[in-house]
């Protein structure tokens, strides 16, 4: 029988029974037949502006791009005539032509879909010659660079900042062979609220944006003998490295990073985790008390860099909702500087923290004017000058930075032993790993709270309605009687609707958290290239899998966090805490 | 969207701007209407930065959008033009008939060559009088080579001609 919701085509002679409505690209792709794409981004871009993916469709008068194309009724499809090989060919020398030929000197040289594409689709020589004016680097931003230069305008960056986040910091300007991308006025992204999320990065197919690479500046203070080099790694970071490294998607491989930090040479290997269960205590604290003495409610979380930038511009006057938590990375930096320093008897002037991080934000981040607790600990009782200034992170790697220094130390990642965390900075919980997907802080803190107000543990530590991959995910939790409403978003583009909610008065949340890119941290603008949603699930997978590995799973049960308490902050929300692990916002508003 | 903070824009030109919007309220495609008007208001026919943040904050729609549609219309000014406008035409039948060396002869008449010569379209003369740019056709391609000066066509232009019809304009500007 025929059925309405299908449509019969031939794609290259054979006949298939694809879904109504479907593109001509992914009816091919249910075929099993291969399309080659360049501009085209599931769920990012559909622009159809690259000319790659065309396709000979019979009785047609032209060549058809697949990817904006629907299928009809006895359509017939082929995907590699002569016709349409040529014009693939020759689409790509068009764009090449105006494609800087420096593959070798390039960040994103082996990770590169216009290379790639030219090696499949078999370009030999460049035809043609430059015909674009040439256009300064953009390098005006902590966290990205952009190179106009290299860019081939499939629009994917706008897409992702304007649709996913709801920036809106950069779009397509000029016409015709000035069209480029950029900013208002062409200010460079470092002066327009842009919120350094690097998502453009991450979906670039080209060299075209890029983090800021600090990988020199690291290698020199690995170098320096009079440099104390901590190095602490973000939660997700154990979930891709090993990718980067060309193991399989989503690799749980800590051991074998920590082996290969120091491998590199940092003096100590430390752990974020450590300071996101430290960040629990806090921040469960500080919900405990908005909840019992009165405090502005929702409250929302305050690890994510990209989405402190977006309230701060987007939403100025709500920041009484964030947290005063700073985020882990943060809170690691103030304690290296302070308590380890104290501890190991070490000039804090001396030591070099480092984060390696999944994430472009934490760049800005780590030099936010604020981010200073250990100098102004140090101060007075060092009698150090304000010229002596020096920040708590020293320096922020992503991910890829990270898998080019082993690279370049030719460190066999794969077939390295595994290696435990330096103490004191290196014990966590299975609840601290769960930071790097979204869901996860609520998830930990759920834990501790519940513990802490109830007096008993949860029935059951796995909270599995924050899990997944759904935009806004909520949840009411009964704490000895009091009903707690809790949300997750993930994205911008949500956390802007939760925002929109608290700023009419209709918000029906105590607490919410808040993660900027899509998947949480697991899918950050510093990850591997590619991150799609099949493998942000596989490294969900290998976070959620550690943490059921854990023997200690609640952050209260950290024994290193309870020792620095003893030993140092005294208690959560005390008078050390305030000065070193919490932090203020600033108004910033859209008109920078 | 949140309070934001209006950017900084003099009150009068702020009434103006304020008016405008209001009048295209609710209307679709408003934008191009909105940045029309605000650059017809304008003494020097232009957008300038502060009045395009002006806008967006008005409009909501957001900076990059704006200017992403401002610098697609040529129609659109970011700098401020000279009192006469002088727009030769570039298409192919002008062409043929010399206009690329009328274009070069204004320029030099009027200072600009260095603009033209570093890819700009369009110059403006340090004093503001004179605007001068190019179009790819006004449709008079019988009358080629043709130069509109302050709206008005000229054809059949001449280096001897244009020379006159501009200074006839400048009263006694010193032309080179």
């Amino acid at each position: 029988m025929e059925n309405k919701n299908q449509v019969n085509v031939k794609i290259n002679g054979l006949a298939y029974s694809v879904p109504k409505g479907s593109t001509i690209l992914n009816a091919c792709k249910g075929a099993g037949v291969d399309v080659p794409t360049l501009c085209f981004l599931e769920d990012v871009s559909q622009n159809a502006s690259c000319g790659i993916c065309v396709v000979e469709v019979k009785g047609g008068k032209s060549l058809i791009r697949s990817c904006i194309t629907e299928v009809f009724e006895n359509m017939e499809i082929s995907t590699n005539s002569i016709k349409v090989r040529e014009a693939r060919k020759m689409n790509l020398e068009l764009i090449l032509a105006n494609h800087p030929n420096d593959c070798l000197n390039c960040l994103r040289n082996q990770n590169c879909e216009l290379q790639t594409m030219a090696a499949n689709l078999g370009i030999k020589e460049g035809r043609f010659v430059r015909t674009k004016p040439m256009d300064m680097l953009d390098e005006s931003s902590l966290s990205i660079t952009r190179d106009p230069n290299k860019c081939i305008l499939c629009k994917r960056c706008v897409n992702v900042c304007a649709y996913t986040q709801t920036v809106f910091a950069i779009d397509i300007v000029n016409r015709g062979l000035k069209s480029k991308v950029a900013p208002y006025m062409d200010k460079g992204i470092g002066n327009v609220a842009c919120t350094n999320c690097g998502q453009c990065a991450l979906v670039c197919p080209t060299g075209a944006i890029t983090e800021v690479d600090n990988t020199a500046e690291v290698w020199s203070d690995l170098q320096n003998p009079d440099k104390v080099v901590l190095v602490q790694t973000a939660p997700a970071i154990r979930v891709a490295i090993g990718e980067a490294m060309g193991m399989e998607q989503g690799a749980l491989v800590t051991g074998k990073m920590v082996s290969a930090l120091r491998k590199l040479g940092f003096n100590k290997v430390f752990d974020t985790d450590f300071t996101a269960d430290l960040t629990i205590m806090e921040e469960g604290h500080e919900l405990i008390k908005r909840l019992t003495k009165g405090g502005t409610l929702p409250m929302i979380t305050s690890c994510s860099p990209g989405w402190i930038k977006f309230i701060e511009h987007f939403f100025p006057e709500q920041l009484d909702h964030l947290s005063t938590c700073k985020s882990p990375q943060q809170m690691f930096g103030s304690l290296a500087k302070t308590f380890y320093a104290e501890k190991m008897h070490i000039d804090p002037r001396k030591i070099s923290v480092v984060s390696i991080m999944p994430c472009t934000a934490k760049k800005y981040e780590a030099k936010r004017p604020e981010m200073m607790g250990a100098f102004d600990f140090w101060k007075e009782k060092m009698n150090l000058n304000e010229d002596e200034k020096f920040y708590d992170i020293d320096h922020v790697l992503t991910t890829r930075e990270l898998s080019r220094m082993f690279k370049e130390a030719g460190i066999n990642f794969a077939g390295l032993a595994e290696e435990e965390f330096d103490s004191p900075l290196g014990a966590s919980t299975g609840a601290a790993v769960l930071f790097g997907a979204t869901g996860g802080v609520m998830e930990a803190a759920v834990r501790t709270a519940y513990e802490v107000v109830v007096g008993k543990p949860l029935p059951s530590l796995d909270l599995k309605v924050v899990r997944g991959f759904e935009g806004i995910k909520e949840a009411e939790l009964d704490l000895n009687g009091t009903k707690v409403k809790v949300a997750v978003a993930h994205t911008l583009k949500n956390a802007r609707t939760l925002m929109e909610q608290i700023e009419k008065g209709e918000s029906p949340y105590h607490f919410i958290e808040v993660m900027t890119c899509p998947g949480g941290c697991l899918g950050g603008g510093g990850q591997p290239i590619p991150t799609t949603w099949a493998i942000r699930q596989k490294r969900a997978d290998s976070i959620y899998s550690e943490d059921r590995k854990k023997g200690l799973r609640k952050s209260h049960e950290n024994p290193e966090v309870a020792a620095l308490y003893k030993d140092f902050l005294k208690e959560p929300l005390g008078h050390l805490s305030h000065e070193l692990l919490h932090t203020e916002y600033t108004k910033r508003g859209i008109f920078v | 969207m949140g309070t934001i903070t209006a950017p900084d824009l003099a009150a009068t030109d702020r009434a103006k701007i304020d008016a405008i919007v209001n009048k295209f309220k609710d209307r679709q495609g408003a934008l191009l209407g909105i940045l029309e008007e605000s650059q017809k208001q304008n003494k020097n026919s232009y957008l300038s930065e502060e009045v395009l943040t002006y806008i967006s904050f008005k409009t909501k729609v957001p900076l990059s959008r704006i200017y992403s549609v401002v610098t697609f219309y040529s129609f659109f000014n970011l700098k401020p033009q000279g009192k006469h406008n002088i727009v030769v035409c570039r298409g192919t039948a002008c062409h043929t008939k010399g206009s690329k060396a009328l274009l070069d002869d204004v320029a030099v008449l009027m200072g600009g060559e260095k603009e033209l010569e570093g890819g700009e379209p369009t110059f403006t003369t340090s004093d503001n009088e004179f605007t001068v740019r190019t179009v790819a056709c006004f449709g008079q391609c019988a009358l080629a080579p043709v130069v509109a000066i302050d709206g008005v066509i000229h054809s059949n232009v001449t280096t001897i001609q244009m020379r006159k019809l501009v200074s006839k304009i400048s009263k006694g500007r010193n032309l080179r």
